[in-house]
């Protein structure tokens, strides 16, 4: 299996248990942990493409809502302590992304001859 | 709690004297950073090269006969100031299409392909026009025209898809290519093989499969990467056709 390959299998993967998210959070999870959702379907199928994606926070969330440990006054202290952090680590991370690809991409083989490691069997028509 | 007289910049309102300073210094900074920043990544592009649709020279049409690799060539017989006669060309059809079921039927015969042209250095395709009005028969017999087997080589370079590399894109090769690359080589366009230096005065060559199939499916990870090779290398008119062998594809370092 290439690079490729398993770049593929990954994101099916990761889709795959999205999907499963999706499907029991939206008929089960959602009128258990919002009261305001009940009854209320035509939107829910908006959901699913961004429960593809951050379905482990859906599951977080999810439990955090059932079991009662959620504090809603402390829901942003998170990203709000993180955001000096991350304003500075994004830019210097797309910087180091690109100087990496940079350093480690392959050289033009110009240095390398064609070599005939064999003679022509027969001349055809 | 906040100071009421520390500066605070607000964007509809006059700058205060305190920020003026450092708004100046992070406009400079900023600016000619960001265009500092684009320039280096620029320099560290490699050249995409001369290659491009030749429409400055209007439609071409030219004679020859027909020959599938499996990929379809043009041996041209009776040419223009632009395409010589003796020269081989490689077919392509719009898009990432190839022109298979027109050529099958012609194969081995006389035919007249009309179309634009694409140019790379000694590297060329034409991509035709739809229908007959692209490739149809043409009156005469065809001549019997020899391919000279060459040997088996030992290579190192790139595989692209003729297309692209001889002028539809800019890049047509390199990793920022490869996807494109692979969807040309699935829709049965002409790959070319890049070589570091000229085999036989040559430096680039059509592939095909090792079975004189079409380039197989399991090497399309090593399109757009530098890499090595071996594989039996024939001339056809003036074009080096390369039957390469899988098992032998490597990746350089």
């Amino acid at each position: 299996m290439n690079q490729a390959e398993m770049i593929l299998m990954g994101l099916r993967i990761w889709g795959s248990i999205g999907a499963l998210v999706a499907g029991v959070f939206l008929t089960v999870g959602m009128d258990r942990i919002d009261e305001d959702a009940r009854e209320a379907y035509i939107f829910r199928p908006l959901l699913i493409p961004g429960i593809l994606v951050i379905w482990p926070l859906v599951l977080w969330r999810w439990y955090l809502y059932e079991t009662g440990r959620e504090v809603w006054a402390r829901r942003y202290d998170p990203p709000r302590r993180a955001h000096f952090a991350v304003g500075w680590m994004l830019p210097l991370g797309i910087c180091a992304i690109i100087v990496t690809g940079l350093s480690i991409r392959q050289q033009w083989p110009a240095d390398i001859a064609p070599e005939r490691l064999s003679a022509p069997a027969e001349v055809s028509q | 709690m906040s100071d009421k007289d520390t500066p605070f910049f607000v964007g509809y309102l006059p700058v205060p004297k305190g920020l003026r300073g450092l708004l100046l210094a992070v406009c400079v900074l900023f600016i000619s950073g960001l265009a500092g920043f684009g320039l280096a990544l620029g320099v560290a592009q490699d050249d995409p090269g001369e290659g491009a649709f030749r429409f400055d020279y209007g439609r071409q049409t030219v004679t020859g006969v027909v020959e599938l690799t499996p990929y379809p060539l043009l041996r041209v017989t009776e040419g223009n100031e632009r395409i010589p006669a003796g020269h081989t060309l490689m077919l392509a059809g719009g898009g990432k299409t190839n022109v298979e079921r027109r050529a099958i039927p012609l194969e081995g015969q006389l035919a007249r392909a009309s179309g634009v042209l694409l140019q790379r250095g000694d590297l060329d395709m034409m991509q035709l026009r739809g229908g007959r009005n692209g490739l149809g028969p043409a009156e005469g017999v065809a001549p019997e025209l020899p391919t000279e087997p060459l040997g088996r080589w030992k290579l190192a370079g790139e595989i692209c898809d003729g297309k692209c590399l001889a002028g539809a894109m800019r890049p047509g090769r390199g990793l920022a290519h490869k996807a494109c690359a692979n969807l040309c080589l699935i829709g049965k366009v002409p790959p070319v093989f890049v070589s570091s230096q000229p085999v036989d005065g040559h430096e680039f060559l059509l592939i095909t499969g090792p079975d004189g199939g079409h380039f197989p499916e399991s090497a399309y990870h090593y399109v757009a990467q530098f890499v090595s090779l071996e594989g039996e290398v024939e001339r056809r008119g003036d074009l080096l056709v390369l039957r390469i062998d899988p098992e032998t594809l490597e990746v350089l370092d």
